[in-house]
């Protein structure tokens, strides 16, 4: 810590400012305690009780460093909440995106901007669990670890890489776990997506198995642990905002990626950047963003995000909105089977008269493909069959088109439904409920007004 | 490095309540003053680390209590959550009471929440539970065309 000397303060608010830490034991004989949160206690309280005349409640757990909001008297009028959806205002984004929580930053496309066939950087989604790293400066100097059990553990920087390995680019669906879980009645909790966690990209990278044999994995070796450089929010480096792993199987398919280009283009900082790992069809979580380890394991991976009810699914059906047992989870692999209609957009005013409508959308099953998808313009009534194209690779989605006749004017509504490869089919509904709304894949529903 | 960030995050909420505070009040006066009482003329180290610490490309939109149902315990709620994560993360939630005990606990035991207990529990309970019950609104697919 480096400092200015001889400076007098001038006002509690310049105090703070400088240093609350220092504010606090100087205002209010308040010192840091032994959680990284410092709560008021002690002489200070009586002292800041007068200060703000009358008892402070919950004191204790007081952050440190933080004027109290009685001492924030004549303060201006808070700003009214946003009404509606907040969008998302980041160099290099589409406004449209949709900002789901600021800190950590979550933002969702909404499935008209999944239109593209390659969705752009710019649309991409972006999740987050702990803070944002700063970017790498020298991206190619940037290192990832093997190690664990494995026969020779490996420090590999990006030129390495590159240069080492053979490189491949794929079209795949990258998908957050929570993909679809505002859909639960009743609400189950974490960010609640719509449909737009969720996008398709051409990665380029190599394939972790490639690394792996270099490294050597024994046979004791079953599931990988994934470490990365971002912060835990709270800011304390002692902690893992998020550490996921997959099956060794699922690390060895050809498709297991660790990649550094993102549409042709070096990864950006927000998608992870410059290294990260992509396991298509999974939830997103267990392809690490700003990779720094790999620790090969003998058993199951227990970092935060693999254990309790997070991504994970029931094994057998629970009453939804009841207590969980958490013996009755299973940890969620391949993400369900979802289609979305990507154009036109929900809301769309069409002119008195329009009869004939030309739908565009995609679909994707986590590790299958999709067999079909079918649309409906009557709740569900009546089905009709989409074009569904090929996917360019595996783990690539699969556009579709449909032309709709309309009967007349008026407001309709129009359902996709996908099916995959082993006949499962969207539901009507999110299904399976469990606390942290995982699986939501019901019907996707956009509503139109004719004249 | 850590430590650094974690001042770095402190600062945000105090900048944020900073911003709050305005004109200073009477409560802010009288704790002006303490302030000059106590420190007299005492020189300062203090620490402008914060310029060199993490550079972020998006800053969260500063929330305010206010926007929030106004029932008891909004504000203990708010900057006991608001520590870590924004309070939209708490406001997009509709739970029982029950959901909501069992979320303090994950809160504790996965990222180390400062554990809430007694008398302090249950109003920020009592808050969750009324401000964003589990009759809340539901989420999902909002229809465009009905005008709320």
């Amino acid at each position: 810590m480096s400092g200015r000397i001889g400076k007098i303060e001038r006002s509690i608010e310049e105090l703070y400012r400088n240093d609350p830490e220092r504010a606090d034991a100087v205002v209010f004989g308040r010192k840091d305690g032994p959680s990284r949160r410092g709560f008021l206690g002690g002489a200070g309280l009586a002292a800041f009780g007068a200060a703000v005349g009358g008892a402070i409640p919950f004191s204790q757990n007081m952050p440190a460093g933080l004027v109290p909001a009685a001492l924030a008297q004549d303060k201006p009028a808070a700003p009214a909440a946003p009404k509606g959806p907040v969008h998302l205002d980041f160099p290099g984004k589409d406004k449209g995106l949709v900002v789901i929580g600021e800190k950590p930053l979550v933002a969702e496309t909404p499935e008209h901007l999944l239109n593209d066939d390659t969705t752009p950087v710019e649309k991409f989604y972006i999740r987050n669990n702990g803070q944002i790293p700063d970017e790498a400066k020298e991206p190619e100097k940037w290192t990832v670890k093997i190690e664990g059990e494995v026969n020779k553990p490996l420090e590999i920087s990006l030129g390495e890489l590159k240069s080492k390995y053979k490189a491949q680019t794929l079209r795949m669906v990258l998908e957050c776990g929570g993909n679809g879980r505002s859909f639960f009645t009743p609400r189950a909790s974490g960010n609640q997506w719509t449909n737009g966690g969720a996008g398709c990209a051409e990665w380029t990278g190599v394939r972790l198995a490639d690394v792996l044999k270099t490294a050597g994995v024994k046979p004791s070796g079953i599931y990988t642990a994934h470490y990365a450089a971002d912060l835990h929010l709270s800011g304390d480096a002692s902690k893992l905002p998020l550490s996921r792993g997959v099956r060794m199987p699922k690390a060895m398919e050809p498709e297991s990626m660790i990649v550094w280009a993102m549409n042709g283009k070096p990864l950006p900082n927000i998608h992870g950047g410059p290294v990260r790992l992509i396991f298509p069809g999974w939830a997103g979580s267990a392809s690490q963003k700003w990779l720094t380890r790999i620790v090969i394991r003998d058993k199951e991976h227990d970092g935060p995000g693999m254990t309790g009810t997070s991504y994970r699914l029931t094994i057998k059906p629970m009453v939804p909105g009841e207590k969980a047992d958490p013996k009755n989870f299973k940890i969620l692999e391949s993400m369900p089977v979802r289609s979305v209609i990507t154009a036109p957009a929900n809301g769309t005013k069409l002119a008195a008269g329009t009869r004939d409508v030309a739908l565009r959308g995609a679909s994707w099953a986590g590790d299958l493909s999709v067999q079909r998808v079918d649309i409906s313009l009557d709740y569900g009534q009546s089905w009709q069959a989409a074009k569904l194209e090929k996917p360019k690779n595996k783990f690539d989605w699969q556009r579709w088109t449909a032309n709709l006749k309309l009967p007349s004017d008026g407001y309709f509504e129009i359902w996709s439904r996908a099916t995959d490869s082993k006949g499962t089919m969207q539901p009507h509904v999110a299904p399976n409920w469990n606390p942290s709304g995982y699986g939501g894949n019901p019907f996707h529903r956009i509503a139109v007004l004719v004249g | 490095m850590g430590e650094i960030r974690s001042i770095a995050s402190r600062y945000w909420s105090v900048d944020r309540v900073l911003k709050r505070t305005g004109t200073p009040g009477w409560a802010a006066k009288a704790a002006h003053l303490l302030v000059l009482l106590s420190i007299g003329a005492e020189l300062v180290v203090c620490a402008p680390a914060i310029g060199s610490a993490q550079q972020q490309t998006f800053e969260p939109r500063e929330e305010e209590p206010e926007e929030f149902p106004d029932l008891p315990g909004r504000e203990d709620t708010f900057y006991f959550c608001t520590a870590c994560h924004n309070f939209k993360l708490v406001a997009q939630q509709g739970m029982s009471r029950a959901r909501w005990d069992g979320t303090l606990d994950f809160m504790t035991e996965r990222h180390g929440m400062p554990k809430l207990e007694g008398k302090q529990r249950e109003a920020i309970l009592d808050y969750l539970e009324k401000a964003f019950p589990e009759s809340a609104a539901p989420g999902g697919w909002q229809n465009p065309f009905l005008k709320r």
